[in-house]
């Protein structure tokens, strides 16, 4: 009897631990509750403030803001397999609220960052999402929602009238329209072209896939097969990766005796690492070169990648493709002093923190974050359902609206009463009906030591060639 | 066949990793009377504190020894501290694995908050690889299998020829009576809780050699294939988990060769489950 009932015990344990980790990026069974961080802010007086209203007049004085502060929620993964995602773009939200604040605040608010961890997985992000809004004070913005989770939060995001710019490059999002949904980065099929298009580049003929069995991953998979026939190159084979496994050494050795020329991935966490790892081994010491995407631009992907197989030859065979963002003017520099200010002040930001200076996440919510905070200035209000217009006026600017750079330059020429059309380090914003806006890729690739270099750029021409 | 080949030879060392926890798992379970599903979190626990002696600039053959030592210590103080006062107040079996749970998280969660959520890997050589027809081992592969046959090897002295081993047996068969026969259980169940956890530790340190890559939540599908060896084998029979860890090792790693990877874990489970409805007490039948 006693056998029976543990044996049933363990099944039921067995059971639970089993959808943990399928469903989720940790073994929790718990619903994840959202996190505070310390925050860059520099005044925190006053209670509750969801939304207040101010005049433009009083926007940007330089003066430390004296208002309730006003949060903005980084709604990503935070552990799991994609853990590396939510410090990327937290380490964003600290260098632009630092910037914010100290130049005077939005309305008079100190801007404060929050984090909320997603798990990479919706089962346990649309709870930490409902947590987040029965619990946040003063919530002004969420950055984030990746193509992990963005599918089951955006709804629950916009139903709640709250403006957000998300990281996902799900296509579904190329045509429903989300009132308070804005977004910086291509749709996934475009980066599939890129990554062909590099290989092109690189006179690649023989293709493997490799991808994670995550939403944000497997979405790339058919318009890179696509892609791979339109330009006549060979599929040798297409693996998905269990990202909860633990060894990848059957799947490396049926990529090994295809004999590609390179192989396209995308599997976050330790899978990446553990199959090139695998790769290396069963192919005499030697890795095959490695086309990654912009996710892969990021420190601890380096660090973990490096540390699998070296950082030499890491540098030595791996591409990703990226979206084009300044590495100069006046831009780049407020962005990369605001963004270098915060090095070792992010929690969980691990690794060569000048990777964040060209992940996509870094540079894009960091543009995010400027234009809303910027949009509430114009509108004179942090209710995103008065603010959220505005978002676009300032991306895609109006006739004669005087360009500038950086919050502190744009919240100052509002003040004069100036129409601005604000370009980050992302490049300018076009918004379409959409509300997405993306811009044009370049290669990237690593220096030993965890440095991000462009290798080159790939042209609209290149990507449309590779298109449907 | 050389796809064959491999996947056998890669299924070999899932297998071996496996069989140094399901040993240590089945036995604790055996003797102890505690479905400890925080023997995970344990492992990871174990292979972290191995990274950080290796970081540190030591060996990490060294830290494996360090690791060994204190999952012991750990596991001892685990049921000191927690599993055992749960049973002197007579929680039930269910009761004892929900707590077990809620180590799991504890201990992982633990890990990560400190460790971070980024996966690491050891500073050390695979050493030259050993190739035969399609069959590709490192050294490090070879010596994780030579350790898997040692701790076997081990585990049927122990509990054969040793008075420790009888004592162990005895007390998962019967306490009461082993108890009424002159035999200290409860220092039996501290030595098994020492023994167990040394092995905790030992397949921490190797899953992670193996893996290349980990984190902090890596033994969470690990867990599950532990007790799917556990049971396949028969719970509480180490002979049984060895033979059942050969199964799920070279069924995952061979089904992963011929179907789609995303499902080399569903076939051995498929296995599991018709032989359960097979033969319920595992391949070797009820506890010794």
């Amino acid at each position: 009897m006693k056998f029976r009932v543990l044996l049933v015990a363990a099944a039921l344990a067995a059971g639970a631990a089993l959808t943990a980790c399928s469903s989720s990026s940790s073994s929790s069974t718990t619903p994840l509750a959202t996190a505070p961080v310390s925050a860059p802010a520099t005044s925190s007086t006053g209670t509750s403030a969801a939304s207040s209203t101010g005049t433009s007049a009083g926007a940007s004085t330089g003066a430390s803001p004296t208002g309730s502060p006003l949060t903005i929620a980084d709604v990503a993964p935070f552990s799991g397999p994609d853990a590396a995602l939510g410090p990327t773009y937290l380490a964003s939200c600290y260098g632009a609220t630092a910037a914010i604040n100290a130049a005077g605040g939005v309305l008079g608010h100190p801007l404060t960052c929050k984090s909320v961890d997603t798990r990479g997985d919706p089962a346990d992000a649309v709870p930490a999402v409902n947590q987040m809004f029965a619990s946040t004070s003063g919530l002004a913005l969420v950055i984030g929602c990746t193509s992990d989770e963005a599918a089951s939060v955006a709804p629950v995001i916009n139903a709640h009238k709250m403006a957000m710019f998300c990281m996902t490059g799900q296509s579904e999002f190329d045509s429903v329209h989300f009132p308070y949904f804005y977004r910086l980065v291509p749709p996934d099929l475009e980066e599939s072209y890129a990554m062909v298009a590099i290989a092109q580049q690189l006179h690649y003929t023989k293709i493997a896939l490799a991808f994670g069995n995550d939403i944000g991953s497997q979405t790339f998979i058919q318009p890179a097969i696509a892609a791979l026939k339109k330009a006549g190159m060979t599929l040798t084979t297409n693996q998905t990766l269990d990202l909860h496994a633990t060894t990848f050494r059957t799947e490396a050795e049926a990529i090994v005796q295809s004999h590609p020329d390179a192989i396209m991935t995308e599997a976050l966490g330790a899978a990446d690492p553990t199959l090139f790892q695998e790769i290396m081994q069963l192919n005499g010491g030697k890795i095959i070169p490695i086309i990654g995407t912009s996710a892969a631009i990021s420190p601890d992907f380096f660090k973990s990648a490096a540390q699998a197989v070296g950082a030499a030859t890491l540098a030595a065979n791996f591409h990703a493709d990226n979206l084009v963002t300044e590495t100069s003017g006046p831009a780049y520099a407020a962005f990369s002093a605001a963004l270098l200010a915060q090095q070792g002040k992010v929690p969980g930001a691990t690794g060569n923190f000048t990777t964040y200076l060209s992940a996509p996440g870094g540079v894009h919510l960091y543009d995010g974050i400027n234009l809303a905070a910027l949009a509430m200035i114009k509108s004179g209000s942090t209710d995103p359902s008065v603010y959220s217009p505005d978002i676009i006026a300032i991306g895609n600017g109006t006739p004669g609206a005087t360009v500038c750079y950086s919050f502190a330059s744009c919240a100052s020429d509002l003040k004069a009463n100036q129409a601005i059309r604000y370009e980050g380090p992302g490049g300018p914003t076009n918004f379409d009906s959409f509300h997405d806006s993306t811009g044009i890729f370049q290669i990237d690739t690593y220096s030993a030591s965890g440095a991000v270099n462009v290798a080159g750029n790939l042209s609209a021409a290149q990507l449309r060639a590779l298109s449907g | 066949m050389t796809l064959f080949l491999a996947s056998v030879g890669f299924g070999l060392v899932t297998a071996s990793v496996l069989a140094i926890a399901a040993i240590g798992f089945t036995l604790q379970f055996g003797v102890t009377d505690v479905l400890n599903l925080a023997y995970g979190a344990v492992m990871i626990a174990g292979a972290f504190l191995a990274y950080v002696l290796n970081q540190a600039g030591l060996n990490v053959w060294l830290g494996l020894v360090v690791a060994v030592i204190v999952c012991s210590v750990g596991s001892v103080l685990l049921n000191a501290g927690v599993y055992a006062p749960f049973q002197r107040r007579g929680a039930s079996p269910i009761t004892m694995v929900i707590v077990s749970l809620g180590m799991t998280l504890i201990i992982e969660f633990g890990v990560q908050a400190i460790a971070g959520g980024t996966s690491v890997s050891y500073t050390m050589t695979q050493g030259p690889s050993v190739t035969a027809d399609g069959l590709v081992l490192s050294t490090v592969q070879l010596v994780v299998i030579g350790l898997s046959l040692l701790v076997m090897a081990g585990t049927h002295v122990l509990l054969r020829y040793t008075r420790l081993g009888k004592a162990m047996r005895a007390t998962a068969a019967n306490k009461s009576l082993a108890r009424n026969c002159g035999i200290r259980t409860a220092r039996v169940i501290a030595i098994t809780w020492a023994v167990t956890g040394g092995l905790c530790g030992l397949a921490g340190v190797v899953f992670a050699m193996d893996a290349g890559s980990f984190d902090a939540t890596s033994t969470d599908l690990f867990l599950v294939l532990i007790l799917a060896a556990t049971f396949l084998g028969g719970p509480g029979q180490a002979y049984g988990a060895m033979l059942g860890a050969v199964v799920i090792g070279l069924a995952t790693e061979v089904s992963a060769a011929y179907i789609t990877p995303s499902y080399k874990y569903v076939f051995p489970f498929v296995a599991l489950l018709v032989m359960l409805g097979v033969r319920p007490a595992g391949l070797l039948g009820e506890r010794a």
